[in-house]
């Protein structure tokens, strides 16, 4: 099998999969964290295995539950297998969790996402929106403000025309009047053809 | 007579032409900006074609499938970080060429390349996937349940990484797509009593967070890199050039078709067995092969692409996908009402003509684009991370809003972009995560149709599969897999080869 060849397991720079090109992770060594995630998956394949048996028992092999059963023991015992070879390798000590897995700008974007979802509804998508882009790409590019509301409230305006003309996405709107806002420049422009 | 008219249509539409050639544009420089995938593009887009008639839409996506599967190529060969799976070869002799200053020369052979084995692929797929269909009527549930799980084990097993991580990603995926009240009876699965699980998990919620959010997630780690400049001056290639490598372009795009006809299997390992092949065919390469050899860019350039025709092949036949985009894509009929298979290639032949049509015109459309606008394409390339990923995220945002107009969405790929993100840190690849769940369906009603016909008893079901020929093929093809990543084939394969080498 060619794929898994290692001659040409390509690896640019990173173990993270940035292309999905790479999967990530490491053939002989074991990143951090990645015990931790291996034993989550094997504890999480046996609650849903438990469920899937909740749905029809060994009722019958064409029972609703038959294929989910099926499923989640291929979980338990392809987890259980990687949870064993994982332990066998060797710990990776160049890296840490905190530089490596999971650095404080991951958790800061999380946490930003999260904040978009929560206020999405009561606000409105281009005052949230608006937000976050400020708040992202201030974060990210540590130029100055008036760069970075030009750049955020520039893009934003494109997606926003694009999505809601081209592909008529409704957004919820929140506390900007959006609907009579078009509306205003449809009565504009109709006023000025007329 | 017929098929050539339904070919046709997208001609006499200027709207569905227009929208191919932005789509492949789209799915060119989407491609060549590095941190932006195919799939992740394909999957943003189809939750905003969700209100679009099919035509418009299957136009969009099919250009960018055809123009991604190019573009990968281009940060490949510029900057080693190929930008889809199915480039990942084309990096081998591509990075090495740019990195001798004929970036030019490596982008025009990929892209007359591309198209040659581009038009190889839709020319099989028109002549054959007729043959397929009006076969694929005599299979029994059995036999699409094998095939679903050959098509999951096929990406677990070829795609990189292991095998067991990749069974895992498979059933995971499965699982995911039974949440929710079973069609059949009602039963409520994996639902743990809440009622927002009832309707199921949106599968478009899923593959965005999968590729979209996880992706634009890890980007964060590379945000201050700066991008790198590349010098390119001419691209189009001289004929004798072309001339030259014609022979081998069209034994590669054999092998494309062929390893993208199998479910499954797509772009990625189509490309690096024809890398393969081109190794061991060419005696006399002008440079070894890995330093820049010409015959290692044709080789896997023309398999990926003919193995965007391959790949339709099981899709529009079967409704079974080539690789994730091709998932995708089968997501994106179901949305629209039709349901890929062989009854879509007998009651609405024009579908299946038209996407002929669509992809011929994509593939002039990748030639066109890929041969000019180097300027425009340098100063995409070098647009700041730090603004790309904010975006990125908004887009996936709005697109898992946009399906169903429901938050719940947006907090379930959120959910799975942060599960993605761990996956691809600790190497379990998502392509078969995507497969399971739009197969989870296909794979349960086939199961319990097949096991309902044989009166419930498993030993009826075996004798059925070994009395049918084409089961036992499919059923051994599964249980070979398995087998291959045992230490017992390991140690058998290393006694045979031995042998032969002594």
């Amino acid at each position: 099998m060619p794929a898994t060849d290692p001659d040409i397991y390509i690896d640019p720079e990173h173990h993270d999969g940035t292309s999905d090109a790479t999967p990530g992770g490491e053939q002989t060594q074991r990143r951090p964290g990645e015990l931790v995630f291996a034993a989550i998956m094997l504890i999480a394949s046996l609650a849903l295995l438990w469920s899937a048996y909740g749905i029809a028992g060994f009722d019958a092999l064409s029972s609703p539950g038959a294929i989910p059963m099926a499923t989640t023991l291929a979980m338990v015992i392809t987890a259980g297998i990687i949870l064993f070879k994982t332990a066998k390798l060797p710990l990776d000590h160049s890296e840490t969790v905190v530089r490596d897995i999971l650095p404080p700008v991951v958790l800061v974007f999380a946490g930003l996402l999260i904040a978009y979802g929560i206020l999405l509804r009561p606000l409105g998508f281009l005052p949230t929106s608006a937000l976050f882009l400020i708040a992202a790409i201030k974060l990210l590019a540590r130029r100055g403000w008036g760069w970075t509301i030009g750049v955020s409230l520039g893009s934003l305006i494109t997606i926003w025309l694009i999505f809601r003309i081209v592909f008529s996405v409704l957004m919820p709107s929140g506390v900007v009047p959006e609907a009579e806002f078009i509306q205003f420049f449809r009565n504009m422009i109709n006023g000025g053809a007329g | 007579m017929q098929a050539f008219l339904d070919i046709m249509t997208i001609f006499t539409q200027p709207q569905l032409l227009l929208l191919v050639g932005l789509g492949t544009f789209a799915g060119v420089y989407v491609g060549a900006i590095p941190g932006l995938s195919v799939t992740m593009a394909v999957s943003i887009l189809i939750s905003f074609t969700f209100s679009w008639d099919v035509y418009p839409a299957l136009s969009l996506m099919i250009g960018i499938y055809m123009g991604g599967v190019y573009g990968g190529s281009r940060t490949a060969i510029l900057l080693n970080i190929p930008g889809a799976p199915s480039a990942i070869a084309t990096a081998l002799d591509g990075y090495p060429l740019a990195q001798r200053g004929e970036a030019g020369t490596a982008i025009g052979v990929t892209t007359v390349m591309s198209f040659i084995g581009g038009f190889i692929g839709i020319g099989v797929l028109a002549l054959a996937a007729p043959f397929v269909s009006d076969f694929a009527l005599t299979f029994q549930p059995r036999d699409y349940m094998l095939l679903a799980v050959l098509g999951i084990l096929l990406v677990g097993s070829l795609s990189q990484g292991s095998l067991v991580k990749g069974i895992f990603a498979g059933a995971l995926g499965i699982a995911i797509g039974a949440v929710g009240r079973d069609p059949l009876t009602f039963d409520e699965r994996f639902t743990f009593g809440l009622p927002i699980m009832e309707n199921g998990i949106s599968f478009i919620a899923v593959m965005i967070g999968m590729f979209g959010v996880s992706e634009a997630l890890l980007q964060l780690h590379h945000v201050n890199k700066d991008a790198v400049r590349q010098k390119i001056d001419k691209i189009v290639p001289s004929f004798a050039t072309v001339k030259k490598h014609l022979p081998l372009s069209l034994q590669t795009s054999s092998i494309g078709v062929l390893i993208g006809a199998l479910p499954g299997t797509g772009g990625d390992i189509a490309a690096l067995m024809a890398y393969d092949h081109a190794k061991r065919v060419t005696k006399n390469p002008e440079r070894p092969f890995g330093t820049g050899a010409i015959e290692g860019l044709v080789a896997p350039e023309t398999a990926n692409n003919a193995a965007v025709g391959g790949a339709f092949i099981p899709m529009m036949t079967l409704g079974i996908p080539g690789d994730a985009v091709t998932a995708i894509m089968i997501g994106a009929l179901f949305i629209h009402g039709l349901n890929p298979g062989p009854m879509l290639m007998i009651e609405q032949p024009h579908m299946f003509w038209f996407i002929v049509g669509a992809l011929i015109t994509a593939n002039f459309f990748m030639l066109i684009f890929g041969l000019t606008g180097i300027r425009l394409f340098t100063k995409i390339v070098e647009m700041p991370r730090s603004v790309l990923i904010p975006l990125i995220m908004l887009l996936s945002i709005v697109g898992a809003y946009a399906v169903n107009n429901a938050i719940t969405d947006v907090y379930w790929m959120l959910g799975f972009g942060l599960f993605g993100y761990f996956m691809r840190h600790y190497g379990y690849p998502l392509g078969p995560v995507i497969l399971g769940v739009i197969l989870s369906r296909l794979l349960d009603d086939n199961w319990r149709r097949a096991i309902i016909s044989e009166r419930e008893d498993l030993g009826l079901f075996f004798q059925g599969i070994l009395t049918s020929p084409l089961s036992l093929v499919l059923f051994i093809a599964v249980i070979l897999i398995f087998v291959s990543q045992t230490p017992i084939w390991h140690k058998g394969k290393a006694r045979l080869l031995g042998g032969k080498a002594a």
